[in-house]
């Protein structure tokens, strides 16, 4: 038995080393379109650089310091009343869960809508709020729930939010950065191109396709951050309900159940444990979420 | 000359590189110890707050219950092993009788309808229940903090600086069969 643990924990550091190579290409790549929005433009690229630097940094921090209180009011959570015997027993279910993984109790809300699904978010695990919808009370059973608190403990135990956040941050500076600079070299690109040499030309063509591509790049790059995270706190979860089928069938519920009563905006979609939007955007290449198909699969191989 | 500057910037840098590398191995040492500590009070907490509910319960089925006198005196026989335990494996033993104990009142407490659909007896089921779960969940994470320190303590390099440190593998709890398993994670 003490050898099983062992397995999992060096699994789970072999995800958070990826991640983190995965946050600082989203870095690189940040700097590289600043960079190359400062060759087109002619200009010295530190002072893009010197401008540029604080204000994403601004930018990410603004969206860090609100992050819990818009998610809470985008679902239109309330705190869980513990007279109510389903929302007794999912706040003992947290409760059982911080226990297994050692952290402090997060604060217990619930949404109401028809639909199964959860979410966590805090900065830090002091801070953390972990939210069930009613219809995941009422349709869950005790097993079930309990995987799919084991799941929203492992996201906070493993900082996701946090890096979601910041990820967030960067996508969204790298689309709002590049959407500036195509439309800048409309009006001064034909300038910086008589000035420089025919051989440039090329570099320049690169340059612009690099912009063009950047933010698609970075949105994929985030898309593949978070389905990883998904995986990883379902196998986090796991390990700490020791338990693997209570969240495989919890999925299967949820995927036989329709999502039709979604609540909160799309901005915060990314947080629940599956996508509360149409089927069909489940499982596209878009989606910020893995198959539900081939989670019940890898929770069924432990 | 150069050379000798170079050479002592290098072995200066290792020697620097070695002590803070020392430095958050120690630091690390101490984390994991204090947490098993935690984790271990953490289980007693739960303990005596289980134990804390049995007068309750015993008061509630006393009036339903008078025919099953050998289910009640077992409960109340686990508790007072609870309350005396002297160390953790004890402790933790005695518990499980309780365990057994309290299942075997709770499937008898099914044969009395008027019990069941008293308020303060389901709550208390409710609360005995969360109570046991928690118990196990310490326990899991008790053992869970021991393997990360052994870890710590036993793989190469730390295990030089830990005999230096004195520090020893610590005994997991021995959990009952009836326990869950860990689960094989394969990706």
């Amino acid at each position: 038995m003490a050898q099983q643990p062992k397995l999992i924990e060096d699994h789970i550091r072999k995800n958070k080393l990826d991640t983190l190579v995965i946050c600082l290409f989203m870095v690189i790549l940040l700097f590289s379109v600043i960079f190359a929005i400062g060759y087109i433009l002619g200009a010295p690229p530190i002072l893009t650089m010197m401008l540029a630097l604080p204000l994403a940094i601004f930018y990410i921090l603004i969206t860090y310091s609100f992050s819990i209180q818009s998610v809470i009011s985008a679902a239109g959570a309330r705190p869980a009343n513990p007279q109510n015997r389903e929302e007794k027993m999912l706040i003992y279910k947290v409760e059982e869960m911080s226990i297994a993984s050692g952290l402090p109790m997060p604060k217990v809300y619930v949404q109401e809508s028809r639909d199964i699904n959860a979410f966590a978010t805090g900065h830090k695990p002091q801070d953390s709020i972990i939210c069930a919808t009613t219809g995941a009370l009422q349709q869950l059973n005790s097993e079930e729930l309990e995987g799919v608190i084991g799941h929203e403990m492992s996201h906070i135990r493993n900082r996701d939010i946090l890096v979601m956040t910041v990820t967030v941050g960067v996508v969204g500076a790298i689309a709002l950065i590049a959407e500036i600079a195509l439309r800048m070299m409309f009006f001064t690109g034909g300038r910086n191109s008589d000035r420089k040499g025919g051989g440039n030309i090329i570099v320049l063509v690169i340059a612009i396709i690099f912009i063009i591509l950047a933010p698609i790049f970075s949105r994929l790059t985030y898309l593949a951050i978070s389905r990883r995270r998904e995986y990883l706190a379902d196998a986090d979860g796991a390990y700490l309900t020791r338990n693997p089928e209570g969240l495989a069938k919890a999925l299967e519920k949820i995927k036989g159940d329709l999502p039709d009563d979604p609540k909160g905006s799309k901005t915060v979609a990314p947080l629940y444990i599956a996508n509360p939007y149409k089927r069909a955007l489940r499982d596209s290449v878009w989606s910020t979420h893995p198959p539900l198909d081939e989670r019940i699969r890898r929770l069924r191989s432990m | 000359m150069d050379l000798m500057l170079i050479i002592g910037l290098i072995v200066l840098l290792i020697v620097v590189g070695i002590l803070l590398w020392f430095f958050s191995y120690y630091n690390r040492v101490i984390r994991y110890e204090n947490r098993i500590d935690n984790a271990w009070a953490q289980i007693d907490v739960q303990l005596k707050r289980r134990a804390d509910l049995i007068p309750n319960l015993m008061e509630t089925v006393k009036g339903y219950m008078n025919h099953e006198r050998g289910t009640l005196e077992a409960v109340t026989q686990a508790r007072s092993a609870v309350m005396t335990a002297k160390n953790p494996q004890d402790s933790i033993n005695a518990d499980n009788m309780l365990t057994g104990a309290l299942k075997t009142l709770f499937a008898v407490s099914e044969s009395y309808p008027d019990l069941k659909a008293n308020q303060n007896f389901l709550q208390l089921q409710d609360e005995l229940t969360h109570t046991e779960e928690k118990i196990a969940y310490s326990r899991q994470h008790f053992n869970d903090s021991v393997l990360q320190f052994n870890n710590l303590i036993e793989t190469f390099p730390g295990n030089i600086f830990a005999g230096m440190m004195g520090k020893k593998e610590r005994q997991m709890l021995q959990i009952p069969e009836a326990s869950r398993e860990v689960p094989k994670v394969s990706f």
